[in-house]
């Protein structure tokens, strides 16, 4: 009698199910904001030797997006730059990359991997809590269920980079942690 | 909620071929009102504004996967909801939830906790921290499970790591590590108020308080009571097993610098409980009776943690603690002074080495309260541990990890113990990883070991003579040692649902037996009889394989359920020199089988619905036999500062034996129980 009791107090969550109210993926939005970020970002002058050169996103360390990023900027243009999306083990060519993404599940070498980030003009963006903290430029918090950004401004003005108003208008600013 | 609709749709009635997934949505059917809403917005979030992107609603998924995604090692991770949302109001309670973690209730004051097997009230294959901070206590090797009441509120989480190979931590990490971390005085500014009561007797009481120091520190201080009656008489001949707990604590954490952070904790509890033990009574001639016996602990501990960051990327933490306390457990009373050093350091070492290097020192002093029944040889006792432990992490690909290291121990029994060991991850993505460890680990011995001397038994002989049954420590302590081999896999399987699985096989060599040697006739003490002597030797060995499975689904977004599944199948047996005939029933004290199913309902309004249905498997030792349990707890959040909660276990059956009796206390029956808490905060 009791084991019939459970079963009906478990399979009476059921009646919790409800219609699914569409939304979207963690990742697909994040996707999103990096495709947005090439319009609401300046990068250096000769940041780009050639006008054709494609805006490249870099993702260091395991890739939490799958294919959602490429199959969200292929085809998209900024100005009359394309994208490019690439893979890397390390930070070690962060030169060839305009927006580099270090995912959650690189956190223990998020440090290591920003410090060795040399040339301008990258935008770093990150998703732990220290990201900004440890010299990130841009970081996704989740506020409940929205994504958030927090913006370092002495990382971009480091990295020469010039983030328009409209962007930072909606972000959180963070202070960088030496 | 309305869903949200992106501006700029409004009225628009075209439909657009959206994405590479080739779905066409609708869009905008009339004017959208927002909260009538009944069409899915389009799917291109490249169209979006930046504001429409920041008021998307998305389903993310937890970062405890992708965190995880790298580690080499089994890892359960209790979180505050799972805390918060179990019912529980002490920790054992809370482990019950992790696979391959064995906890049964022996009487309401005393726990026997175990990592895949081995269990008893003193179980000690298992490293138990809390903040970093040991409590596995070294005179009765074991962990006093009831004097350890850390009040759930205040923490930030459970680390379970199950098997040897992912520590860095100390001694004893054999089966596993439970790390019990506290919350940062960050997270807890405000007050907060507890309240709570229930059947048996049960009440607690908690007053806490946390706010700033200067610009960089922040403080919480509290205050907490807590009683839980005696089991009922139904349980057993007298019960004894009430328990009492009056404790109180701080801790602050300071940015000192902006690369710097200190944390300073301390704490002091009472702790008096009892339990009903079956053992010798010291008498002129001495007897076995059944007796309450009360049990304490009054302890305190602080510790200091520093870490530093500094410029190059390494960081740099020092942790120094101490812990005095006064026990009493139903082998004897005990006094030990604690004191640990530990330094760590992580540093990256070129592009794709990470390596983490440290250095420990640990010394105990203890003072034990012999009697005519148990005493220890010497009874004052004061032994260093210094320890070591490096770490590489090297990455060999952009999707295969391997970690090499090891841990160099010297204590004052065996000398000099090394534990190595190494672990490959394969992560084709951060969603999915495989992985395989292999690992050494040993039991660092204490002094119960070598120094025990007790009268363990008597027995009736014919001529109406008496024999008293000894047991004694042997001077020629051995390690027990552990060699491990496991391997998991841990996945983000869609949106709704994460798995993970581990297999692990186990070899154990040198486990401690009771050995017999020839009795011999006398008449010391007063009255002729027999004495029966028998040593701790390490004459046995096992072998242990099995499986442990979680998932999460979140059902719908209102409904979450995490089950998990635990198998162990653990043969100990004695080498070919050994007496004992006891070695055959340490297997049986661990289930082969057991599940559980918790679920967790958002009703909508702040109120809350979780279960937890769990079948634990039959002790093969002690005829316990297996048992099924719910537990429910209802809750009701109103707004941020009450919540209110009636929780109930063991529904299913008035009573339940979870453990035969062990180390001489007689166990009780767990109870079907009730109870009620208000939480305020303000």
């Amino acid at each position: 009698m009791a084991r019939t009791l459970s079963l009906i107090l478990l399979l009476g969550n059921a009646l919790q199910l409800r219609a699914q109210a569409p939304a979207f993926d963690e990742y697909q939005v994040k996707a999103a904001f990096l495709y947005n970020f090439a319009k609401f970002v300046e990068w250096p002058a000769g940041t780009f030797p050639n006008s054709m050169d494609p805006i490249g996103i870099c993702i260091v360390g395991l890739n939490p997006f799958g294919s959602t990023l490429e199959n969200m900027v292929q085809g998209k243009k900024v100005g009359d730059r394309a994208f490019a999306v690439h893979r890397f083990p390390d930070t070690l060519q962060a030169g060839q990359c305009q927006i580099l993404f270090i995912g959650a599940s690189e956190w223990r070498r998020t440090r290591a991997l920003l410090e060795a980030v040399k040339s301008p003009g990258v935008l770093t963006v990150g998703e732990t809590d220290d990201f900004t903290a440890l010299g990130g430029i841009v970081g996704f918090r989740l506020d409940g269920a929205r994504v958030r950004i927090q913006v370092n401004l002495q990382a971009a003005e480091h990295a020469r980079l010039k983030i328009s108003s409209k962007l930072l208008s909606l972000a959180e600013i963070a202070k960088k942690q030496p | 909620m309305p869903e949200s609709v992106p501006k700029g749709r409004a009225g628009r009635r075209i439909a657009i071929p959206l994405m590479r997934w080739g779905v066409a949505f609708a869009v905008g059917w009339g004017v959208p009102t927002p909260g009538l809403a009944q069409t899915p917005p389009p799917r291109d979030l490249t169209q979006f504004t930046l504001e429409d992107l920041m008021n998307v609603e998305v389903v993310s998924v937890s970062k405890k996967e992708q965190t995880l995604a790298k580690t080499g090692a089994a890892i359960f991770v209790i979180t505050q909801e799972d805390i918060r949302r179990s019912g529980a109001t002490n920790i054992p309670d809370l482990l019950r939830m992790v696979p391959g973690v064995d906890v049964a209730r022996i009487d309401h004051s005393t726990w026997a906790v175990s990592i895949r097997g081995f269990n008893g009230a003193y179980a000690n294959k298992v490293l138990v921290l809390i903040d970093g901070r040991s409590v596995y206590h070294p005179a009765y090797s074991g962990v006093l499970w009831y004097a350890q009441d850390v009040p759930l509120e205040d923490l930030e989480r459970i680390e379970v790591i199950r098997g040897p190979g992912g520590t860095v931590w100390g001694a004893n990490a054999v089966n596993g590590v439970i790390n019990i971390i506290t919350k940062n005085a960050q997270e807890t500014p405000g007050g907060l108020i507890v309240a709570g009561g229930g059947s048996d007797a049960q009440g607690e009481g908690l007053v806490q308080y946390g706010g700033h120091i200067g610009q960089s520190g922040d403080y919480r201080v509290y205050g907490r009571y807590s009683n839980l009656g005696k089991s009922d008489a139904a349980s057993a001949a007298q019960p004894a097993d009430s328990k009492r707990v009056q404790e109180g604590g701080f801790r602050t954490d300071w940015n000192l610098s902006p690369r710097d952070l200190l944390t300073v904790q301390g704490e002091i509890r009472l702790v008096d409980g009892g339990q009903t033990v079956t053992g010798v009574i010291a008498q002129a001639v001495p007897d076995l009776g059944t007796f309450g016996q009360p049990v304490a602990d009054d302890a305190g501990n602080l510790l200091a943690r520093w870490t530093d960051k500094n410029l190059n990327g390494s960081e740099i933490s020092l942790q120094a603690s101490f812990d005095q306390s006064h026990a009493s457990a139903s082998v004897g009373d005990d006094w030990s002074s604690i004191g640990d050093l530990d330094f760590q350091n992580h540093l990256s070492a070129g592009r794709r080495n990470d390596v983490v290097w440290g250095l420990s020192y640990r010394v105990n002093a203890n003072r034990f309260g012999g009697n005519d029944v148990v005493t220890l040889n010497p009874l004052r006792r004061t032994d260093p541990l210094y320890g070591a432990f490096v770490q590489d992490e090297i990455i060999l690909t952009k999707t295969l990890t391997l970690t090499l290291g090891s841990k160099f121990e010297h204590n004052d029994y065996t000398g000099f113990e090394v534990e190595p060991s190494a672990q490959l991850v394969w992560a084709p993505s951060a969603h999915s990883s495989i992985w395989l460890s292999a690992a050494q680990a040993i039991r660092q011995p204490s002094n119960i070991d070598e120094g025990l001397l007790a009268v363990s038994s008597v027995v009736a002989l014919p001529q109406g003579l008496i024999g008293l049954v000894t047991l004694s420590g042997n001077p020629s302590t051995k390690v027990e040692r552990l060699r491990d081999f496991e391997t998991g896999y841990r996945a983000q399987i869609n949106r709704r649902l994460s798995l993970d699985v581990t297999g692990f096989l186990s070899f154990y060599q040198n486990l401690q037996t009771i050995e017999p040697l020839a009795p011999y006739f006398t008449s010391g003490g007063g009255f002729p009889h027999y004495v029966i002597p028998e040593i701790y030797e390490y004459k046995a060995h096992a072998q242990s394989y099995g499986a442990e499975a979680f998932a999460t689904w979140n059902v719908s977004d209102r409904w979450k359920i995490s089950p998990s599944l635990t198998m162990l199948n653990l043969s100990v047996l004695r080498d070919a020199s050994s007496q004992d005939p006891t070695v055959a029933q340490v297997a049986g004290y661990s289930p082969r089988r057991s599940f559980q199913v918790r679920s967790f309902v958002n009703l909508g309004r702040g109120f809350e619905w979780d279960q937890t249905l769990g079948y634990t498997g039959p002790l093969a030792t002690g005829n316990i036999p297996g048992y099924l349990r719910l537990d429910l707890r209802f809750g009701w959040r109103l707004g941020e500062f009450f919540d209110l909660s009636i929780a109930a276990q063991n529904l299913l059956q008035p009573r339940h034996a979870e453990f035969p009796d062990s180390d001489f206390i007689d166990h009780m029956q767990d109870q079907r129980s009730f109870f009620g808490k208000v939480t305020w905060r303000f």
